[in-house]
């Protein structure tokens, strides 16, 4: 976004060149407020043209909204692009502070769910749709008696980064003697709050700031991936690994973990460790740290072996070099690991640096022990009304049969949610939420970071937001708007003192999306040390005797399954397995040949008290021998929606069978510890059932290195990805360089580039593999999900593909992400060999394919050595009409029987063009942003005009790093590749390689 | 009849024929009531025709993604058919007319069988480059011609365009061949019809011959320019072919050697494919007097050095993929051998390297059964070749992440039988209908006798001259 606002947290005044955007920003509130005020209630039956035109409205011309991604519960600021009325595209925001302009593949693809057709449209009363009126009605009066019978009323929600609603359900059960908010999280984090409240005092979530952190030890925690807020912890883990600078700032990054996740594959060193070989690591770097500070603990930790002594020896090595710029961080929901990891933090001192207490998160509230309580409570029957929202406890928690059964005493249960899901279908009633971008609603997600969610799009389906229920059950009846304001006004307002009046202060805050005001103080208490010789001595129980566990983890397509209904999601390849449209059961190579096991077979994965799963097993390398992890999330009732989500013919395959689910929902094995609930599973009996299902990839061959046709290490290594050590890199810009191969030719040069020429550059030290520009890209060209078995088939049609190889040495696994698109060469053999020129190249160094031109030989992509182009097999079905809405207008709907590949978005090209000719000035750099590099948070990826030798792209065009991948072919591809530096010693990868011939 | 009495040469028509024989013996097949047999196969032909016409139906109606094509692998048994066909072309031209002009009077007994094959094999093989694109209804944009968009044009930097120059090239000189040579005997039956019909349509086919001595002149002269014209399509029309492949820069693709390693290869499969064709025809319709021991030994002859060169080219290839120094093109050619298509590749080795030694023993020149065998092992070899260069370079080229399997579905199976329905179905219309002997060449050589037993001390001094060239 060309915008003027400042992206830090100090300088947040209107800007004073108030630019065209910005004043579409701000007319477009306007607008969203005009419609929301007089279309709230009514219903549309005809659609008439605008007589008088408004002003802001040009058809044709996108207006940009600034709200808040509700994907998740991190709260990144997002532009909604509406063209004509229709968001028909999410990116980030620059200058919110959480996001920073990054926004994940989720965020992203949350946009789909607005036209999802399926999405209840009615409120349901004992299974029938029903009316507002008739379903208030009903539920006010039984409340009256609850209230009057002194009933018990549990309002259970996922974590709600709302202050608005927070304070409207506060206020609600107020009204009741016996009532509270439980919160959990389907992947919970409750642990990490629950140590910091036994070590600080105060049930709270902290702001990490990796940023700040030159070393980084993670614990199992995936936290570029799917942990708390992944695209902020991006975006501040590539601040603070910058080649910019000599020397350069790069953190050092260990990576603990039992399965391979996508943080663990871009750590500088990766460690698998077994789930109790993790609590005896933190264990013992807590007492190798407590060593080094000349104190000594409480309790003695057992010594580990050989291989985990020397990592923690030289992880500690590094902590304490770096104490106080270090950070320790966990993903295991497992109290005592938190604390223990609290302790080596607070004896590093990090707290107050890499860690921010005060300015607390409330990305992740969820609190499992209220939870346990809770359940205990529904049990025993002494529930009288229990209402549900954002979560779906029949689905993702253990025992969701006998829950539902319990329910079933329940007087009053009521869901609030888009669709009829596992736990709406045991409520008396279901009252159905809009989708964020139809409804207002307000964020704060991080202590003082506030941001606005407004409507941009009438809303398609007659749906009420929580709040204006609560209003209207405590018989205010006030809109969401009014309501969201109020609050505002009441508290927010107040917390800061750069706008005098109210108004300014919420119209600017609409126009930015966000705004920063003073954090609620808590009051945090200096460390507890008492915690920790208990958790210690707790972790130091478990024995290091060998058992199989198995790992549930949270998807990082689809997280814990509030995303199965999207189909863009479904088919992202995950970043690590590759795999779409399914949940595997994943296992080290040596653990399956134990087991004698391939790829495909099912197993069965028994726990005691009959809780049984079935799942196909995937080899995974650089997963923990011990270990089976399994991907939450699937399973989900209703995905058989997906049984044609591919094309039909007559050897199609169903993407999943009628009746049945997209994967298995492995949530059934989750494990109550205590008081949390625990991802690491034992006492899991592996039965093979004999049954193969197939498992559809987007990448069959994962590795640099030829097959060894020749016997042993006969594979060559391919000159694809340059990589080099932060050592070999700050001694010399260019290590890991290639051979530059002779590319003289003989012809003239055929193509000149008078204006612009486009070109890119993609960092591959920056580039975590996170998948967020392949789905940007897949909204921004229209490209059609074409099912599981199109993808097993290797036909999916996403026009940018992240290559993941594997190199393994020994013990050390390394892991490289190759984003690959269209290279749009300069000398492009797809040009040469399209018998009727549908591919052509312009002067502006664009490869461009004329759909309506191409016969479909398909020649220019088996000649294209990157084989990034796509081909329309079929007819894809594109959904419903209401789908078909979410289709950007300025991209070409391509037919069956023609090639389609990355434009370099020469859609937004040719905007930006207009644009800067409607202004009379040139095009600037930046001024042309591909949707792939928008939203990438880790700014991995520079689009620009490379014939301006002032531009970002140019300028990085000539860095000593960049490379052409496959330059010895000559075809002078415009996208150039950066060197993947790792702070490692160890990599020799300079060396060796192959000659060019 | 003139006799030409050779001690040298064995006679190339048995029997003993008289003009009247040869007349009666090629034209009787086409006057009787078509056998059980011919109906039987015809029927099973239509039958495949018919399966492979749905498959191609469907594919049109569906799209090309009811082919296992994938997009690492755009094309497969399409272009693997196509190249196939075409290659099958080959030896009919090469008979035709190569033998022509170098006076090679055996081919006169085969040479219209192999002509009409020649036409079936690339009509067979033109069906493919269209039906395998996307939108085939549009595939006459890959011919120049003027028009109102633009104009647009075609790229003619792209072997496709050359292809289909070179394939029009080839339908057209090889229809006009065949059918020129077709004229005096359409005249022929055209004299010995009994109903009025047949009289008027191969009247009209005939275009009028009289059997003059300057009908003949022209014709001959005709022949002859067209045998001109005809050899150098022998070399062009596979190279172009083959330039699909080399223009490209996928490594296993990207060789020079490609174009007389296509053209030997095509000759190769075409004479095995002939072979198979004459040695039922021969028994089918009693031609054994006609194409005889002789004559199958001398087509054996051509595949084992044919073989010969193919074989040459398999070495080559893995030398220079070796000696190139290239990673790319190494790796390409360990592939091949020994990757997830090695199977493949060393069943196109063991059927066009290995089998056709066989060859060397005389007893199995002359065993037909033997022959017959060996030349089906031929042509699956020769398919696999092209299998083999197309899936092994296409499937594992530059980046591993996009390396990719094909695995045939129904459809690719059913369209290549279709393609073989096709070319039976056309082969058995021509046989019921058409003389499948050059009626007029076989007499000019049925004269050519032995002039005394083999072995029997010669006495005459008398040298046989040439017998005279049909020009």
């Amino acid at each position: 976004m060309k915008d003027h606002l400042h992206t830090s947290e100090d300088q947040l005044n209107l800007p004073e060149e108030f630019s065209r955007r910005s004043f579409l920003k701000l007319a477009g509130f306007t607008f969203a407020g005009g419609v929301l005020a007089g279309c709230q209630q009514s219903n549309l039956e005809k659609a008439i043209p605008h007589l008088i035109k408004p002003e802001e409205l040009v058809p044709g011309v996108p207006l940009w909204y600034a709200s808040t991604c509700a994907g998740c519960s991190a709260g990144c600021g997002v532009l909604v692009k509406t063209r004509d009325g229709r968001p028909i595209k999410l990116e980030g925001n620059p200058e919110h502070p959480i996001s920073r302009g990054g926004l994940c593949a989720v965020g992203q693809a949350s946009l789909l769910g607005l036209y999802d057709s399926q999405r209840l449209g009615a409120p349901l009363a004992h299974g029938k749709e029903s009316t507002w009126e008739q379903v208030d009605a009903a539920i006010k009066a039984e409340l009256e008696g609850i209230r009057k019978r002194n009933g018990a009323v549990r309002f259970l929600t996922g974590t709600i980064t709302s202050p608005t609603t927070n304070e409207l359900v506060r206020r609600f059960l107020s009204t009741f003697k016996d009532a509270r908010h439980v919160v959990y999280d389907p992947v919970s984090s409750s642990a990490l709050l629950d140590a910091h409240e036994r070590t600080h005092g105060v049930r709270a979530l902290p702001q990490f700031r990796l940023e700040k952190a030159t070393t980084i030890v993670s614990l199992n925690a995936d936290f570029l991936g799917t942990w708390l807020s992944p695209v902020e912890f991006t975006k501040a883990y590539r601040q603070g690994r910058s080649l910019q600078g000599t020397p350069p700032v790069f953190s050092y990054h260990t990576q603990f973990e039992s399965r391979l996740s996508i943080t663990g594959s871009n750590a500088d060193e990766r460690v698998s460790v077994s789930p109790v070989e993790l609590a005896h690591v933190a264990s013992r770097l807590l007492s190798l740290l407590t060593e080094r500070a000349g104190r000594r603990l409480p309790v003695a930790v057992p010594l580990l072996d050989e291989r985990l002594e020397r990592c923690t020896t030289e992880c500690v090595e590094r902590l304490w070099r770096t104490k106080g710029k270090s950070l320790v961080v966990c993903g295991v929901n497992d109290v005592a690991i938190q604390v223990v990891v609290n302790a080596i933090n607070e004896v590093l001192g990090n707290y107050g640096s890499t860690i921010d207490l005060n300015r607390s998160s409330y990305q992740a509230q969820g609190n499992d022990t209220d939870l346990a309580k809770l359940l205990d409570e529904i049990r025993s029957g002494n529930v009288s009304a229990l209402f549900v929202d954002g979560v779906n406890p029949f689905y993702d928690l253990p025992g969701a049969q006998e829950l539902a059964a319990a329910c079933e005493t329940i007087p009053l249960p009521v869901s609030f949610g888009e669709r009829n899901d596992e736990t709406a279908e045991h409520m008396h009633y279901v009252l159905p939420q809009p989708h964020e971008l139809e409804r207002w609603n307000d964020s704060e997600a991080i202590a003082g970071i506030v941001s606005l969610t407004q409507p941009t799009i009438q809303p398609l389906r007659p749906a009420r937001p929580l709040m204006e229920t609560i209003s209207i059950w405590m018989g205010t009846k006030e809109s969401a708007y009014n309501l969201i304001r109020a609050e505002w006004e009441r508290s927010i307002f107040k917390r800061q003192t750069r706008e005098q009046s109210f108004t300014q202060f919420w119209n600017k805050t609409l126009h930015d999306g966000f705004a920063i005001v003073e954090p609620k103080r808590q009051a945090v208490s200096s460390f507890n040390p008492a915690a920790v010789a208990e958790s210690l001595r707790q972790l130091s129980t478990q024995s290091l005797q060998q058992k199989l566990f198995v790992e549930l983890h949270a998807s990082s397509t689809i997280l814990d399954g509030r995303h199965a209904h999207n189909a863009w999601l479904q088919e992202l390849p995950d970043p690590v397995t590759k795999i779409v449209w399914d949940n595997v059961a994943s296992l080290s190579r040596k653990r399956a040949e134990s087991l004698n096991l391939h790829e495909g077979d099912v197993v069965r994965l028994n726990r005691e008290g009959g809780r049984v799963i079935e799942l196909p097993i995937h080899i995974q390398q650089g997963h923990q021998d011990d270990v089976i992890s399994v991907s939450l999330g699937y399973g989900r009732k209703g995905t058989d929606r997906f049984h044609h989500v591919n094309p039909k013919w007559l050897q199609a395959k169903p993407t999943v069978e009628k009746g049945g689910t997209v994967g298995t929902n492995a949530a059934p094995l989750l494990e109550w510890k205590g008081k949390t609930l625990s991802y690491f599973v034992s006492g899991i009996e592996v039965e093979r059932t004999g049954t193969n299902r197939q498992i559809a990839v987007t990448q069959e061959y994962d590795f640099l290195t030829n097959p060894n046709l020749l016997g042993e290490s006969s594979g060559e290594k391919r000159n694809i990805i340059q990589q080099a050590s932060l050592a070999t890199f700050v001694a010399n810009p260019s290590a890991g360089s290639f051979p530059k191969p002779p590319l003289d030719s003989l012809w003239p040069e055929e193509h000149t580039y008078p204006g612009h020429r486009w070109g890119m550059v993609i960092d591959l030290t920056a580039c975590t593999g996170c998948s967020a520009c392949v789905i940007s890209c897949q909204v921004e060209n229209n490209i059609p999900v074409v099912g599981k078995d199109e993808v097993a088939r290797n036909r999916e049609l996403q026009w940018l593909r992240i290559d993941r190889y594997y190199e393994e040495e020994g013990e050390t696994l390394r892991v490289a992400h190759q984003p690959m698109l269209c290279q749009h060469c300069g000398n492009a053999p797809c040009e040469t060999v399209c018998p009727v020129l549908a591919t052509v190249h312009n002067s502006e160094g664009l490869n461009q394919q004329v759909y309506n031109r191409c016969v479909g030989t398909r020649y220019c992509a088996n000649n294209c050595p990157y084989k990034v182009r796509h081909f329309n097999w079929f007819q894809y079905p594109r959904g419903d009409e209401i789908a078909r809405m979410v289709l950007n207008p300025d991209v070409t709907v391509r037919d069956r029987g023609v090639m389609e590949k990355c434009t370099f978005c020469v859609q937004r090209i040719q905007l930006a063009k207009i644009e800067a000719k409607n202004e009379g000035r040139a095009l600037r750099d930046g001024d042309v942003k591909s949707a792939c590099q928008q939203s990438c948070p880790a700014d991995a990826i520079i689009f620009g005009d490379v014939n301006d030798p002032n531009s970002e792209v140019s300028r990085k065009m000539k860095d000593p790093r960049t490379y052409r991948v496959l330059e010895e072919l000559g075809v002078r591809p415009s996208i150039g590749y950066m060197t993947l530096v790792r702070n490692s010693d160890g990599i020799a990868v300079a060396e060796g390689g192959m000659k060019n011939g | 009849m003139a006799e030409i009495l050779s001690t040298l040469r064995p006679p190339l028509v048995l029997g003993n024929k008289s003009y009247a024989d040869i007349t009666d013996d090629v034209c009787s097949a086409l006057e009787r009531k078509s056998s059980t047999g011919w109906w039987t196969s015809f029927i099973i032909a239509v039958g495949v025709l018919i399966l492979g016409a749905i498959s191609v139906g469907y594919q049109l109606v569906t799209g090309v993604g009811v082919w296992g094509l994938n997009n690492t692998v755009g094309w497969a048994f399409d272009i693997t058919n196509f190249v196939f066909w075409i290659g099958i072309g080959h030896a009919g031209t090469l008979i035709s007319a190569i033998l022509f002009l170098f006076r090679q009077r055996w081919r006169t007994s085969i040479n219209r069988s192999a002509e009409a094959m020649t036409l079936f094999a690339v009509i067979c093989a033109g069906i493919f480059p269209i039906i395998h694109t996307g939108r085939p209804w549009f595939a006459y944009w890959f011919i120049p011609y003027p028009n109102f968009r633009g104009p647009l044009w075609v790229n003619f930097r792209s072997p496709l365009v050359w292809d289909m120059f070179a394939i029009g090239c080839y339908l057209t000189i090889s229809a006009l061949f065949w059918y020129v040579g077709l004229l005096p005997d359409l005249a022929t039956i055209r004299d010995r019809a009994k109903t009025m019909w047949r009289k008027k349509i191969f009247g009209f086919f005939s275009f009028g011959w009289d059997g003059s001595n300057r009908t003949w002149q022209r014709y001959e002269k005709l022949y002859l320019l067209l045998a001109g014209l005809a050899t150098p399509l022998v070399v062009s029309v596979h190279t172009i072919v083959s330039w699909d492949f080399a223009t490209s820069i996928i490594p296993g693709w990207h060789t020079t050697i490609f174009p007389p390693y296509f053209v030997a290869g095509a000759v190769f499969s075409g004479f095995a494919m002939v072979l198979m064709l004459m040695l039922i025809v021969r028994k089918v319709m009693n031609l054994e007097d006609y194409i005889t021991l002789h004559h199958i030994e001398n087509m054996t002859k051509v595949i084992i050095a044919t073989s010969g060169m193919v074989g040459l080219a398999y070495i080559t290839e893995l030398f220079v993929a070796y000696y190139s120094g290239n990673p790319y093109e190494r790796f390409a050619f360990i592939n091949r051998a020994l990757g997830p298509y090695g199977w493949a590749y060393w069943l196109m080795v063991t059927c066009n390297v290995v089998v056709p030694q066989f060859f060397w023993w005389k007893k199995i020149r002359r065993h037909v059964g033997m022959v017959f065998i060996l030349s089906i092992f031929i042509n699956v070899g020769m398919w696999f070749e092209r299998f083999v260069i197309i899936m092994t370079s296409l499937t594992r080229d530059f980046l591993p992440g996009s390396w990719s399997g094909f695995t045939p579905t129904i459809l690719d199976i059913t369209t290549l039988l279709g393609s073989f329905g096709l070319f039976f179905t056309l082969f058995l219309l021509f046989a019921r209908f058409l003389p499948m002997i050059a009626i007029g060449e076989v007499k000019g050589v049925a004269g050519v006798k032995r002039a005394t037993p083999p072995g029997a001390v010669e006495k005459r001094k008398e040298v046989a001259h040439e017998p005279a060239p049909v020009g």
